[in-house]
């Protein structure tokens, strides 16, 4: 039966999650400030939380309370802006680690399930096209190794991790055609450069760099038994995250630019029609709309991904819909918040302007809006590669 | 707990509906809206499936399942379902609120062997109007109450037997049984408007109409008439995501088809990417109302969540026929679509308050 209730114990891990970001509101700016140019990434647990249960962690083992581990996940990442990591949550970013969980055989992960892996994939001439990559990979047989050369740019978190799980096209058996290959690259190898950290526009907490591979040698049981799709297969339940996260921003925005409103004489009222509005409380009305709309899709994504399973292809439209509803709404509902704020939201003495430049990445990765576009309609016409 | 699974009589309920929507009524949209009138036979047969009866019996009262019913119906006309949802929100508001005398007097309407037109009149003929700035009011005299003001858009009015008049009263607004026939009340010719053209809108005058005591929805203690524009907005959220959906259906098949410059209009970026953000808003849409009509549902203060429903789905609706007529190009411009016509509805069904209920 329909239901929208949610049970104490999602209320619970909710209101858990949102502490603690309020706790980590307070190095939220500093952290912003600096981090690109100093990686000074927290390993650990900062201080602020040492005391409190780590929510996460405490989903896993409560999640049967929940409306669904998936779905209780998910309303956790929506509950507010999260500035600051006040836990070290390698193991959950890395998301080479989590192909090499999936794919890997058992010898793989004695060798590599210690480390934490980044995910690459992009290449300077290749992004939303992997079909363009150019980093390739040639079987050396006297050595049982395989020689890698290429480069990857815009990877999440290698300069914190141990290495990366690479997505490469391998030369075919005596000429035939290339394949795609996953390798584990681990930090270290001659030949293995990893590139400078990059600046950027926002979530600066989120540390970018990239690495080029030249000569470089990795041994026969570095090669993964995970295609592209494989390698690809969390797509679907990363994408609704990615609305989620961004979402929560919108949601700390919004109840900022609510109460600022609020203290400046400016009454939110909902009975009114359009016309009995002014323009500024119709404006905001329709971004909470935006709000309310994307986290339904989330929801109905997350929900399917319970009934069907993470790795069922089933819900990748509902996925893809959850993902370029909520980050296109971001982009609007941050737009328009400082819109609706002024001037005085220009200021770095309030977060407003950075929320409006974390949230701008969500329409970018793990698909750009276009993509999810091309996707979704390929689903509605029934179509493959006739439309890309 | 987050649950989007509906129950199986949700689903049979909804089935029946969509056969019936695609057999006998999406077949008479075009008729209709050229002779500005209903179907009496269609509208009878609506009657009989007891989607509005059923709904004010106490074990079949569902605000949920009355949205579900609201949106499959406008994937066919989304004039006949306003007309449907217009005598809902005058069962169901003295259903939910009216006291035991005026569910009584209800019940010879729903006994009825045909359809019942029944209305709100909520809207007041100024541009610019907005529900909280009513003028017609209700003053208390002797045992009673006078009504004086005017109601503009007033679905089937001409039909209508009986009107559910919202009006000022005292500090606050009430809701007011009145007859059509009562001494004072003017019904005007229907205005013949752009969209939704078969509900024949149109304006009823109420000059110093008297009203009995018992006349007052709820009785002494008024009613909460925020709820009732609250269902309101959600019913007509619910009837804009119907009208979308029927968009995307029409536009699919013929964007495929459509062969310009080599290749199908499909396989055109700006085609695709519209399409897909016509799926993208019509579901968000859906989603939205169905917390909304939970909402209203399960009791708890649904008037944020139905304003935010029906202002998105009012955006998007609009949006959506738009696009999709754009797609039809100048096929889209005359009447051998219904392009033209959901566009002109979907303007109707997003600035009109107070037409139907769930
Ligand atoms: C902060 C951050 C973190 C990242 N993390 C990782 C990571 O951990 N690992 C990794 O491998 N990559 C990562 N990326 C890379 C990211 O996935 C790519 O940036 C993204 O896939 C887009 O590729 P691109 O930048 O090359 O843009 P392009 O592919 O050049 O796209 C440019 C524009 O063209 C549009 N476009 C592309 N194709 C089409 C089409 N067919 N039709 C219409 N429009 C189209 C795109 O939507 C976009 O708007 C990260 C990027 C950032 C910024």
């Amino acid at each position: 039966m329909v239901d929208f209730s949610l049970t104490e114990t999602d209320k619970k891990l909710i209101d858990l999650v949102r502490e603690e970001n309020e706790i980590g509101r307070a190095f939220a700016r500093e952290l912003d400030r600096t981090m690109e140019i100093e990686p000074s990434r927290l390993r650990g647990v900062h201080p602020a939380v040492a005391d409190r249960e780590d929510p996460f962690e405490l989903l896993e083992g409560v999640h049967e309370e929940t409306s669904g581990l998936v779905i209780a996940e998910a309303l956790m990442f929506m509950a507010s802006a999260q500035d600051v990591e006040l836990r070290d949550v390698g193991g959950h970013e890395a998301f080479g680690s989590m192909v090499l969980r999936n794919f890997g055989t058992d010898v793989q992960k004695e060798k590599y399930g210690h480390l934490n892996l980044a995910i690459g994939i992009t290449e300077p001439d290749a992004g939303s096209d992997p079909g363009a990559m150019r980093s390739y990979a040639r079987y050396d047989q006297e050595t049982d190794e395989y020689v890698l050369n290429g480069e990857k740019i815009f990877i999440s978190f290698f300069n914190k991790f141990d290495g990366a799980v690479a997505l490469v096209k391998v030369a075919g058996k005596d000429g035939s055609r290339p394949e795609f290959g996953t390798f584990v690259l681990v930090k270290g190898a001659p030949g293995l450069i990893e590139s400078p950290q990059m600046r950027k526009l926002g979530v600066r907490k989120h540390e970018l760099s990239g690495f080029v591979m030249q000569d470089l040698r990795v041994p026969a049981v570095a090669r993964l038994d995970a295609d592209f799709g494989k390698t690809l297969s969390n797509f679907n339940h990363n994408r609704p995250i990615v609305s989620a996260v961004a979402l929560a921003s919108c949601r700390s925005l919004l109840d900022f630019t609510r109460d600022k409103l609020k203290a400046a004489g400016v009454e939110l009222d909902y009975t009114q029609g359009t016309s009995g509005r002014s323009a500024l409380v119709d404006r905001f009305i329709r971004l909470e709309s935006l709000w309310e709309a994307s986290w339904g899709t989330v929801m109905r994504a997350k929900w399917l991904e319970h009934k069907q399973g993470m790795y069922s292809n089933g819900y990748r439209t509902e996925a893809s819909i959850a993902k370029a509803m909520g980050a296109k709404a971001a982009r609007d509902i941050t737009q328009g918040c400082l819109e609706i704020l002024g001037p005085e939201s220009l200021s770095e003495e309030y977060l407003a302007e950075k929320w409006f430049r974390d949230v701008r990445i969500a329409d970018i990765y793990e698909g750009a809006g276009e993509i999810q576009r091309v996707l979704i309609a390929r689903d509605i016409f029934g179509y493959k590669k006739e439309l890309s | 707990m987050i649950d989007f699974e509906l129950t199986e009589d949700q689903k049979a309920v909804c089935e029946m509906v969509r056969d019936f929507t695609a057999n006998e009524v999406a077949p008479l949209a075009r008729s209709q809206d050229t002779a500005g009138e209903l179907d009496s036979a269609l509208m009878d047969a609506i009657w009989q499936l007891e989607i509005v009866q059923s709904q004010c019996e106490p074990d079949g009262r569902s605000a949920f399942l009355a949205g579900l019913v609201l949106e499959e119906l406008a994937a066919g006309d989304a004039s006949v379902a306003t007309a449907v949802a217009s005598t809902m929100a005058y069962c169901l508001a003295i259903t939910d609120h009216g006291t035991s005398d005026q569910r009584q007097a209800l019940q010879e309407s729903l006994k009825a062997p045909g359809f019942q037109a029944l209305s709100l009149a909520v809207m007041e003929p100024s541009f610019g109007f907005s529900i909280g700035g009513l003028k017609t009011e209700a003053v208390a005299s002797g045992a009673g109450f006078r009504l004086q003001g005017a109601k503009s858009m007033v679905p089937l009015a001409s039909r209508c037997r009986s009107f559910l008049v919202v009006a000022r009263y005292q500090e606050g607004e009430a809701a007011f049984i009145v007859p059509a026939d009562a001494a004072g009340v003017l019904v005007r010719e229907p205005c013949q408007t752009v969209g939704l053209r078969p509900l024949e809108l149109s304006e009823v005058v109420f000059d110093n109409v008297g009203i009995p005591q018992g006349a007052m929805l709820g009785g002494s203690n008024g009613s909460n008439i925020q709820s009732i524009i609250d269902a309101s907005r959600t019913a007509q959220a619910c009837i804009m995501t119907g009208l979308s959906a029927a968009v995307l259906n029409h536009v699919v098949p013929y964007v495929k088809e459509r062969i310009v410059h080599g290749t199908p209009l499909a396989q055109k970026q700006s085609v695709a990417f519209r399409v897909a953000d016509i799926r993208i808003d019509t579901e968000a849409m859906r989603w939205m109302n169905w917390r909304s009509a939970w909402e209203i549902e399960t009791g708890q203060n649904p008037t944020r969540l139905s304003a935010l429903s029906y202002s998105f789905a009012g955006e998007k609706t609009m949006k959506i026929a738009d696009e999709g007529l754009q797609m039809f190009g100048g096929h889209g411009f005359v009447q051998e679509h219904p392009l033209e016509m959901w566009y002109r509805n979907a303007r109707a069904i997003s600035v009109l308050e107070g037409v139907a209920g769930i």
